[in-house]
């Protein structure tokens, strides 16, 4: 009974989902607009993928079931199990630790940019004479302490210690902008320290300088991370392990190629001799010194690919297009989950 | 149609076309169950290839490959239900390596519905489901050691793949196991073909589960596919006459299927 109630609520649910997606995409914009969806249709979006993030922790705990199992019961090829339990847990904590050292390195930054934003606003409420807001003296005293004293921890990020050699020239040009930067904004916060009367020209300049410090800033400080040593080991087991493994991987394919095509190439049937005469022609055609042969081959070449291979091409996507598109419908009418188990169907 | 981000009533008039066939069929189909599918070699094949893995006693491995939770998985349902029932029935052992995690909890489920429908619950295996990665060759490289460590006897690659497709097809060739692959993605049907003993194109795949179940949903909206897609041909040919009419004297028919099919509300 109990399950019988799930299955509803299930097929309910799928059923809504399906009717949401189809109206958004069947209604006109400006009807979407008119019943004021079109604005939250990116909310709505992100909400469903947030469901399917979810089942990403099913692939850690089934990899988790499957390979633990297999370790502490010491089964067939368990070291197998192991060294992958071993990637697995090793990578996700480098990858977090280097994933927090950039975050910490984004938020010493991203206060030149918050100070930039704040002078910016300033401006923005004086001139549109902003109620509830604090007097603009008292909100331009708070602008010029808090960049006096952003610009005074900016010492010990500017030299070029934990820099590479090869990146020495760059960091240093880094240096010699953030600190040409942090004159002019110095020079600007004095002024604002003085101003009279408002004047749009010091607060403006505050957020040009302080915008430029963060974005060279931030260079600096991810190029003295490289020598981290987190980085270095994340680099070594991405770059080094991962991305070299998946390219050995796909390198793989050459050589598969040829051995399909071996077997594929051989005469059998009329089907395989017309297959094989097709491939000699776009081959031979794709060649440089195929005028030694006929100069003819490309036109061949080009024939075979755009008029018969198209043909096929699109003769399978427009079946296939049509079946996906039947199937998505008995999914939203939850048709298809009739067929799968024989119980059910009782 | 690219660029189309809303329905046009083009479009409208063609899904109508699409869904309207479909419920006929359904229907059709529920109250006489005798619908004609043509064989599919591929499928008829399976059998023989369950079969031949319990008379060598090794395992069967069955891949949706890069398929995540879209129709191409719930056309793969059917097979996967029926090759893990008739696995279950001989006593083969069976695997699925899972490259969605979202996918794999589906698949599980049909696995788990498949052996109980045998009467095997108790020899179903949890651990046979079997998640890889969700990186394309790290999954690849992790079939292949499968293919290669189970040394299975029979291989099924049903859904959707892309570059890897040669690299599952070919280590199943390597250990000499009975390959049947179906695909919806042409640019992977050769390699399929080369490497395996039957290939199932295209929306063979989408009617591989009806061919097995003999279902009346399945058949129904397979023959309502046959029905789209004769009015889409028909399109087809009405557009191909057009343009020929145009080209031999330009301006002789102004109709444009394409625009007419893009051309967006009125208000």
């Amino acid at each position: 009974m109990e399950s019988n109630y799930r299955k509803k609520l299930i097929r309910l649910l799928t059923f809504l989902g399906g009717v949401y997606f189809f109206f958004e995409f069947v209604l006109p914009e400006a009807a979407l607009e008119g019943i004021g969806l079109a604005d939250r249709h990116t909310e709505i979006s992100n909400g469903f993928r947030a469901f399917g993030a979810m089942a990403v922790g099913l692939g850690i705990v089934n990899l988790l079931l499957v390979h633990g199992s297999r370790v502490l019961m010491v089964r067939k090829n368990w070291s197998y199990s192991l060294i992958l339990l071993g990637g697995l847990f090793s990578m996700m904590a480098v990858a977090s630790l280097d994933w927090l050292q950039g975050e910490r390195l984004t938020k010493t930054a991203s206060v030149y940019s918050q100070l930039a934003d704040f002078s910016a606003v300033i401006v923005r409420d004086h001139e549109e004479k902003k109620e509830g807001v604090l007097p603009l003296k008292e909100r331009t005293s708070y602008l010029t302490t808090a960049a006096e004293a952003a610009l005074i921890k900016l010492d010990p990020h500017l030299n070029t210690q934990n820099v590479n050699k090869e990146d020495t020239l760059l960091s240093r040009s880094y240096i010699e902008k953030i600190s040409n930067s942090r004159m002019e904004a110095g020079s600007y916060i004095t002024l604002l320290k003085g101003l009279e009367e408002f004047s749009v020209e010091p607060y403006d300049g505050v957020k040009k300088e302080l915008s430029t410090i963060r974005s060279e800033l931030q260079k600096l400080l991810f190029l003295k991370q490289k020598n981290a040593l987190i980085k270095k080991l994340y680099e070594f087991l991405y770059q080094g392990l991962f991305v070299a493994l998946g390219s050995a991987m796909f390198s793989l394919l050459a050589m598969y190629i040829a051995a399909a095509a071996y077997r594929a190439f051989r005469i059998k049937s009329f089907e395989s001799a017309l297959m094989m005469g097709a491939a000699v022609i776009v081959m031979l055609g794709q060649i440089p010194f195929y005028a030694y042969i006929s100069s003819d081959l490309p036109f061949l070449r080009a024939w075979l690919l755009e008029v018969p291979n198209s043909a096929a091409f699109r003769a399978i996507k427009i079946g296939a297009s049509i079946a996906g598109l039947v199937m998505a419908f008995r999914m939203w009418f939850s048709i298809e989950s009739e067929s799968f188990s024989h119980e059910e169907k009782a | 149609m690219s660029g189309v981000e809303h329905a046009t009533p083009g479009m409208l008039i063609l899904l109508v076309i699409l869904i309207g066939p479909v419920l006929y069929y359904i229907r059709r189909a529920r109250s006489n169950r005798d619908m004609y599918v043509r064989r599919i070699a591929g499928i008829d094949a399976a059998e023989e290839a369950i079969g031949r893995s319990a008379e060598l006693g090794r395992p069967v491995i069955f891949s949706t490959g890069l398929t995540s939770v879209n129709p191409i998985l719930y056309a793969c349902l059917g097979v996967l239900s029926y090759v893990a029932r008739r696995s279950a029935e001989f006593n083969s052992r069976f695997i699925v390596p899972q490259f969605n995690p979202e996918a794999m909890a589906v698949v599980e489920d049909t696995v788990r519905d498949a052996y109980r429908d045998a009467g095997k619950s108790s020899a179903f295996d949890p651990q046979s489901i079997v998640f890889l990665s969700e990186s394309q060759f790290a999954f690849a490289s992790g079939y292949m050691g499968i293919v290669h460590r189970e040394q299975v006897a029979t291989a099924f690659l049903f859904g959707y793949f892309a570059a890897e497709s040669l690299i599952l097809a070919e280590a199943g060739q390597q250990v000499g196991a009975m390959q049947v692959a179906a695909s919806v993605s042409p640019e992977q049907v050769p390699f399929f073909i080369c490497t395996c003993d039957y290939t199932l194109i295209g929306e063979e795949l989408y009617a591989a589960s009806a061919y097995l179940s003999r279902e009346p949903v399945q058949l129904g909206s397979l023959c309502a596919q046959d029905t789209a897609k004769l009015v889409f041909f028909v399109f087809i040919v009405i557009g191909v006459g057009i343009a020929t009419f145009n080209s031999l004297q330009p301006g002789m028919i102004d109709l444009n299927i394409i625009e007419l099919i893009r051309k967006p509300w009125g208000f």
